[in-house]
């Protein structure tokens, strides 16, 4: 019965989602892109000056929305708790690794799934190697894989990520001048919904995922440890509702929001190897982190100052793509991207192996 | 009685697991229920008498015990 009330609220809150992000790009947002963890923190590092990639600069107030909308649920339901101390520094490498692989394939796995709604047939091959990626994840859990536990923190430690978040809130209302911006058609940073918006569609994703521990990598772990399907459903359920929105927005509007196909796909290239490769990393370092991107910035509004510094980890690596030649554009994957994919994916398992050798140890 | 072990690790998780085996308490693993915790990972429910008899290892973060309708925690790790 518990279950079932359970599945339930995981399905209405993934098909919600879904509606959400279709619905943001009708409002602005680039296309198959309504939202998306990774390409928005990466966004977010722009406008912070982190890096100068002129096309992806916008602080995105959509993960300002998915951090606060957590802090707040978890604060009305008393389930705000300051904790961290759990292997930070492995924390922080891993999500910049993470990032590195998303931005390979240009898209966290919150916009694989919207990319598949969008039509996107290259996403399939991300799919692939992002289950295979979770595969390898599993193994490591399964040999006794562990960042250890976390420790009771002041209520001060566990709000600082939720009060940056405010403030870069306050800095894009009152300041904007500070940030940078990418120009009008200068690429995916100048397409937005309007601000507000933005941020009412974050508090509502960051609250339902909080509400019921949407995740990604979750629903395809779970699924292969446990035969446990509760998780995947909300990762179908957003794609079925992202696209039956995509068509009904096709068939209403003039704009095109479902386009099946490889090619002249939005924001996306064409290079599978690289599309799966990219994803595998991706799967693999969440999987040893315990959660997707998405699941990092709720759980940091919820307090957890691991998953924070995670955060920091995905910002430090998007920052790091995009100033060394690392991100994939629309032409395909660069060869210091490739390298940079094959050294994390090396990387991912010795942090694996080193952790399982200090187990070991231990006893 | 039904209770429900959570841990900070799936490898809390699976050492709890093997100790039950071995003292011949039926335990399987799965994921925490969401009315016991925010937090998503990995848990035993095990079927025993007494809830003494749950193995508890540095990695334990709380015991619960099913009731119609929810859980009730019996205990929690220092510090959690």
């Amino acid at each position: 019965m518990k279950g079932s009330k359970e599945k339930l609220q995981i399905i209405i809150a993934g098909l919600l989602i879904g509606v959400v992000a279709a619905v943001l790009v009708l409002l602005g947002n680039p296309a198959n892109m309504g939202f998306c963890i990774a390409c928005f923190i990466r966004d977010t590092a722009g406008a912070l000056g982190l890096h100068r990639a002129a096309a992806v600069q916008y602080l995105r107030p959509e993960i300002i929305g998915i951090i606060l909308g957590s802090f707040l649920f978890a604060l009305g339901k008393k389930e705000f708790s300051p904790r961290g101390g759990s292997s930070p520094m492995t924390r922080l490498l891993l999500g910049f690794f993470a990032m590195i692989g998303c931005l390979m394939f240009l898209g966290c796995p919150f916009r694989m799934i919207l990319r598949m709604a969008g039509g996107d047939l290259n996403a399939l091959l991300g799919l692939l190697g992002f289950a295979a990626g979770i595969g390898c994840g599993v193994i490591y859990l399964k040999r006794g894989y562990s960042l250890k536990r976390t420790y009771k923190l002041p209520a001060s430690e566990g709000g600082t990520l939720p009060a940056v978040a405010l403030f870069l809130l306050i800095l894009l209302l009152a300041l904007p001048s500070l940030l940078l911006f990418t120009e009008e058609g200068g690429g995916p940073g100048a397409k937005h919904a309007a601000i507000w918006i933005s941020l009412l569609a974050g508090v509502i994703v960051g609250g339902l995922a909080q509400r019921t521990r949407l995740c990604m990598v979750g629903g395809i772990r779970d699924a292969i440890l446990f035969k446990e399907f509760k998780l995947l459903f909300g990762f179908i359920a957003i794609f079925a509702a992202a696209l039956v929105t995509n068509l009904v927005l096709t068939a209403a509007t003039s704009g095109t929001y479902f386009n099946l196909g490889l090619e002249g796909q939005p924001v996306a290239h064409m290079d599978g190897l690289w599309n799966a490769l990219g994803m595998l990393l991706a799967g693999f370092a969440c999987v040893l982190l315990g959660g997707c991107p998405l699941r990092q910035l709720v759980l940091a509004g919820e307090g957890n100052t691991d998953s924070a510094l995670t955060v920091v980890g995905l910002l430090l690596g998007a920052a790091f793509a995009h100033n060394f030649g690392l991100a994939s554009s629309a032409q395909g994957p660069t060869d210091n991207g490739k390298i940079a994919v094959i050294f994390g994916i090396i990387v991912v398992i010795a942090i694996g192996e080193f952790n399982l050798a200090s187990n070991r140890k231990k006893g | 009685m039904i209770f429900i072990a959570t841990f900070y690790s799936h490898f809390g998780a699976m050492r709890c697991k093997k100790e039950c085996d071995k003292a011949g308490i039926s335990a399987r693993l799965m994921p925490v229920p969401r009315m016991l915790s925010s937090s998503c990972g990995t848990c035993v429910r095990i079927e025993s008498e007494d809830a003494e008899r749950i193995p508890r290892t540095e990695e334990s973060e709380q015991i619960a015990a099913e009731e119609a309708g929810g859980y009730r925690i019996l205990w929690k790790a220092e510090e959690s």
